[in-house]
């Protein structure tokens, strides 16, 4: 078996206090191997998405622990985790979340510039090339269609090279059609760089693609994770 | 530094959206800036423009005055021995028409063919000087400005009778350059020569009169040569009690008035400052919580929280920056209209130009201002999580910031009140100005928590209106807090000074009259004192007479240390600057209380003693058994303190500081001073009197009370003006922040009220629920305003005036007008868009 570069053990996380309080996740282990692409299902408030910003950080849980890419998140600060984001984690949003005053070229230059690389710019013209934008690096997302957008935000999350690759419904706000095309740049990107794909989706079209599929409710994984050995 | 390099790059990339949320908060900056910067760059004009054109305002290099004396020869030796030497004597006096049936009161300036030694004297006509003065068959010639001609219908060739002599109007007086030295008159000017005065008899032993000596030094006199002189002037002649001033202190007390006025209107403009710092916090609280978005995208693209509050401080300071150059161009164009407005109420040339150290501060002030606000929304920006990416609205708290920002915060809150209150001349009411807005500010915010409190607990109502309006009032997002908070302060600041101007002028012109005497009589000779009482008599049988020996004199020494050598605090200066009357009383007069010490026996003749009175006597520092050195007509008598006197100054009678021992000044020639009170007496009955003296005793002055009350209550006026136009530019901040929040708060109302809309609501009833909304929170607002305006001003009017204070309903229903008409006003005016809103667009995006 290969080393899990994603390691869950009894993660616990309630949200909001006193009555207004969810458990949202109730003792979930997962294990997801490197180079794997996994799918994540379930109806909606079963904890998909609060699962995926776990593993990207962005939450922190409760009980339970969470290594990624051989690392222990929980204790470490918040500004800990948001530069070992920035190298190991790129994330694709369902609402893409470009930002509106930077150009294409500067929307994916952001994570580079960030860790310090040393030709942002050179980088981010080569990752828009290689999901087809060579010639929108100067457009900003108001100028862009939704498909572009996505792609934007794919350049952009594979840019720093990260080794694991998060997406929250990614085709979610598209047509059938764009949807295909950025679920193929999705899974050929992945696979061709051997980054661990995580997705979060609704589409069973999108989840039978991934070579694994968990499967999500009320807040627990219901069938029987894969568990390795975390590291010491 | 790279992180900081990032930061600036992002920042200026998130800035290309344009500015259109920031409208408000450019106003707000610019508005503080510019009053500060304007009203300091206006008052270093003036400054700069004494300072430049000292010489001219001096009438001189250096300028002697001795009172009721002229100099020696011994003086007058040294004085011709330096340069060129003019004489100009002062006094005021009556000036009669010739047929004796109207008279005025006016300031005499006789001056010698040398004057003016510096400027130009212009007249309309101009005519050369023995023209304008000279005599001409018995008739000495005189100029006057137009308010003397005005008074007395007079024109050009018209004679006035002054003292015992005949002048005549030769020419209309345009500008007297060193008038401003001379010190600012009560009465019009009538200027004539030093031989027509001394044929108009006025001057007498013990009269009032000032002789300025002004002496023109040879070209190339630097300062040095002005200092030696003036040490050898106190060394050579120290029974001179000569006041010298030279030509770079041409007008010391103008330049501490226009500093301490300037002072005190750039707290006013930092009050505004911080009523348009509410509108700052207001849109970085927006412009932020519209970037969540971009703030939690930057997070999950590695940014830390410190980098996103970097970049966000970045794009605040930018702004802020702009709005401070606007604000320190209005500044700076300031004292270049000032010049020209100024020119009718200040004799002084304001000096147009551009004042770095004025505009700096205002810099300052507004970059301190910007931060202060900002802090605590950029703290709160910092920590959006990456979470808000993934939820509308996150979980997280929205209360205070961490711990370093609200301590940051509170840091350059303090640091602000340090520079306003360190940069002030008088430290201690610019602490309490500023303690003051600090305390009103809080419990502003508290009385905003308690209107949204008790609209929140406020029993379910009938009326949708109603029910809609107290809904808006406490809802997240309220305009209440904004309104609350900065219209209240700017009301409340013009509350205050509404009320302690009002009650000012009530004094002025309705108690102060009736307490105070109808005429002050001044230069009565000691020959003519009988006559002149018999002659009061018969005028006035029920009016009051009351008369006291005047002699006039400077304090020299205090325990026989040089007054220039003593520090002495700024509440009891004017007490040793320049000239004061003196008296001398047997008795202890009768409305005088000791508060300390005896009075002397009624045939005293020991070493000479003075009552003192005891609030100034405290305020520089005697104690009894002290001694004060006084020079009078060029001699030094020493007194021991024997007693100290309460002084009713406000009563307007006859109030001295020091009252000596009758053989203090055994044998010196001096005039009388007396006062009439007369409660019955009539306009006719005093205009009566007033020719009766005039024409039996043309060397006595008459001062009518009231006229000098209505020149004193125009002044105030004018002054009141003034701090009124710069209270209201706290009001205009107030205004400002008032739309801005409207505006922000805009997009929400549209969607109230199309969804009201489609439920079946109509215009009215939209119009009926803003409208009560802005009535309820308008009139919380003017109601607090009123409290803290009332209480503020009885604290200045009772405590630091010592007046009787009393709350003007006037200004009441004033505040509340106000205080109704900006906000049901703006607020509709900013709502009357969302009620002509289409619905369909607006649910499209719901």
């Amino acid at each position: 078996m290969t080393e899990a570069v994603i390691a869950l053990r009894d993660v616990s996380l309630t949200l909001g206090e006193g009555a207004s309080s969810v458990h949202v996740l109730k003792g979930v282990g997962l294990d997801v191997a490197a180079g794997e692409a996994t799918g994540i299902v379930g109806p909606s408030g079963s904890g998909k998405s609060t699962l995926l910003m776990v593993l990207a950080g962005l939450e922190r849980v409760d009980a339970g622990t969470v290594w990624i890419a051989g690392e222990l998140l929980n204790g470490k600060s918040e500004d800990q985790i948001a530069s070992f984001r920035g190298r190991n984690i790129g994330i694709v949003f369902q609402s893409f979340h470009l930002i509106p005053n930077m150009t294409a070229l500067e929307n994916v230059a952001v994570p580079l510039e960030l860790a310090g690389h040393a030709d942002p710019f050179g980088v981010a013209a080569r990752e828009l090339g290689a999901v087809g934008l060579s010639d929108r690096v100067t457009h900003y997302p108001g100028e862009l269609s939704g498909g572009e957008q996505q792609r934007v935000a794919i350049a952009r999350a594979l840019a720093p090279s990260p080794r694991i690759l998060i997406a929250d419904e990614p085709t979610g706000n598209l047509d059938q059609a764009t949807g295909k095309q950025i679920a193929d740049l999705l899974f050929a990107k992945a696979a061709e760089r051997a980054m661990t794909l995580v997705l979060v989706t609704h589409d069973p079209a999108l989840a039978a693609r991934c070579s694994r599929q968990v499967s999500m409710r009320s807040g627990r994984i219901e069938d029987a994770p894969r568990m390795a050995k975390v590291p010491a | 530094m790279r992180t900081l390099k990032l930061a600036i790059g992002f920042s200026l990339r998130e800035m290309r959206g344009g500015l259109s949320g920031f409208m408000i908060f450019l106003a707000c900056i610019a508005l503080g800036v510019a009053a500060i910067g304007g009203v300091n760059s206006v008052a270093q004009a003036i400054t700069a423009g004494v300072a430049n054109q000292g010489q001219t305002l001096l009438g001189g290099d250096l300028r002697f005055q001795i009172n009721q004396r002229r100099a020696s020869d011994a003086e007058l030796g040294f004085l011709d021995s330096l340069g060129t030497v003019s004489l100009n004597s002062g006094m005021r006096s009556m000036a009669r028409l010739e047929d004796g049936s109207d008279q005025a009161l006016v300031e005499a300036k006789a001056v010698d063919d040398a004057y003016p030694l510096y400027g130009t004297l212009e007249t309309d006509p101009p005519l050369p000087r023995k023209q304008l003065f000279g005599e001409r068959s018995g008739v000495f010639g005189a100029a006057a400005p137009d308010f003397l001609f005005d008074r007395l219908n007079l024109h050009i060739g018209h004679r006035l009778k002054l003292g015992g002599a005949t002048f005549e109007l030769r020419a209309r007086l345009v500008s007297e350059p060193d008038a401003i030295s001379d010190g600012f008159g009560i009465a019009p000017r009538l200027m004539i020569s030093n031989d027509g005065l001394a044929a108009s008899g006025l001057v007498q032993p013990g009269s009032l009169v000032e002789n300025a000596y002004k002496v023109r030094l040879p070209d190339g006199a630097g300062d040095a040569r002005i200092k030696q002189i003036q040490a050898e002037a106190a060394k050579d002649f120290p029974q001179a009690g000569w006041s010298v001033r030279t030509r770079s202190n041409a007008a010391p007390a103008l330049s501490s008035n226009i500093q301490r006025f300037s002072q005190f209107l750039t707290l006013v403009g930092l009050t505004a400052l911080v009523v348009g710092g509410v509108g700052v916090a207001n849109a970085v609280r927006a412009y932020l919580d519209g970037k969540r978005g971009v703030i939690a995208t930057f997070k999950s693209l590695g940014a830390s929280g410190g980098f996103v509050f970097t970049v966000y401080l970045v794009q605040i300071l930018l702004i802020a920056g702009l709005g401070i150059v606007l604000g320190l161009i209005l500044g700076a164009a300031m004292p270049f209209v000032a010049s020209a407005l100024l020119k009718s109420v200040i004799p002084v040339p304001a000096q147009g130009g551009f004042y770095p150290s004025a505009l700096a501060m205002a810099a300052l002030f507004g970059l301190l201002v910007t931060l202060a606000f900002a802090l605590l929304p950029l703290g709160r920006a910092r920590d959006v999580p990456a979470t808000a990416l993934f939820r509308e609205m996150g979980f997280e708290s929205r209360g205070l910031p961490r711990l370093p920002y609200v301590g940051a915060a509170l840091a350059i809150v303090l640091g602000l009140a340090a520079l306003a209150i360190l940069s002030a001349d008088d430290q201690r009411i610019a602490s309490i100005f500023v303690g003051a807005t600090v305390f009103a500010f809080i419990v502003l915010r508290l009385v905003a928590a308690l209107v949204q409190w008790a609209a929140r607990k406020s029993p379910r109502v009938r009326s949708v209106s109603l029910r809609l309006a107290l809904g808006n009032i406490h809802r997240p997002g309220a305009l209440t807090p904004s309104v609350v908070v900065s219209l209240g302060l700017g009301l409340t600041l013009l509350v205050t000074l509404a009320l302690i101007d009002g009650n000012l002028r009530r004094q002025i012109s309705g108690s102060l009259p009736e307490r105070a005497p109808n005429f002050f009589f001044v230069d009565i000779q000691s020959s003519d004192v009988d006559t002149f009482t018999h002659l009061i008599e018969k005028q006035a049988p029920q009016g009051t007479l009351v008369k006291v020996p005047m002699l006039r004199g400077r304090i020299m020494a205090l325990n026989g240390v040089d007054v220039d050598k003593v520090k002495i605090p700024p509440d009891g200066a004017w007490v040793l600057r320049g000239d004061r009357g003196l008296t001398y009383d047997a008795r202890q007069p009768e409305n005088a209380t000791l508060t300390e010490g005896t009075w002397w026996p009624q045939n005293y003749s020991g070493e000479p003693l003075v009552s003192f009175s005891a609030e100034e006597g405290k305020a520089i520092g005697l104690k009894l058994g002290d001694t004060v050195t006084v020079n009078v007509r060029g001699r030094n008598v020493t007194a021991r303190i024997a007693n100290f006197r309460q002084v009713e100054w406000e009563n307007m009678g006859i109030n001295f500081v020091m009252v000596f021992s009758p053989n203090t000044f055994a044998g010196a020639p001096h005039g009388w001073l007396a006062t009439l009170t007369d409660r019955q007496a009539t306009m006719a009955d005093d205009a009566r009197l007033l020719n009766a003296v005039t024409r039996a005793f043309p060397a006595v002055t008459t001062v009518r009370v009231k006229d000098a009350l209505d020149i004193v209550n125009r002044l105030v006026a004018q002054l009141g003006t003034a701090i009124r136009a710069a209270a209201a530019v706290a009001l205009i901040a107030s205004v400002l922040v008032l739309s801005g929040a409207l505006a922000a708060g805009n997009r929400a109302r549209i969607h109230d009220a199309v969804v009201l809309k489609t439920l079946g609501a109509t215009r009215g009833t939209l119009i009926s629920a803003f409208s009560l909304e802005y009535v309820l929170i308008g009139l919380a607002t003017a109601l607090f305003a009123l409290a803290a305006g009332g209480v503020a001003a009885w604290f200045v009017v009772a405590h630091i005036m010592t007046l009787p204070s009393h709350f003007m309903p006037e200004v009441a229903v004033a505040t509340i007008l106000v205080s109704l008409g900006v906000t049901v006003g703006i607020g509709l005016a900013g709502t009357w868009r969302v009620l002509g809103h289409k619905a369909a667009p607006v649910l499209r995006n719901l």
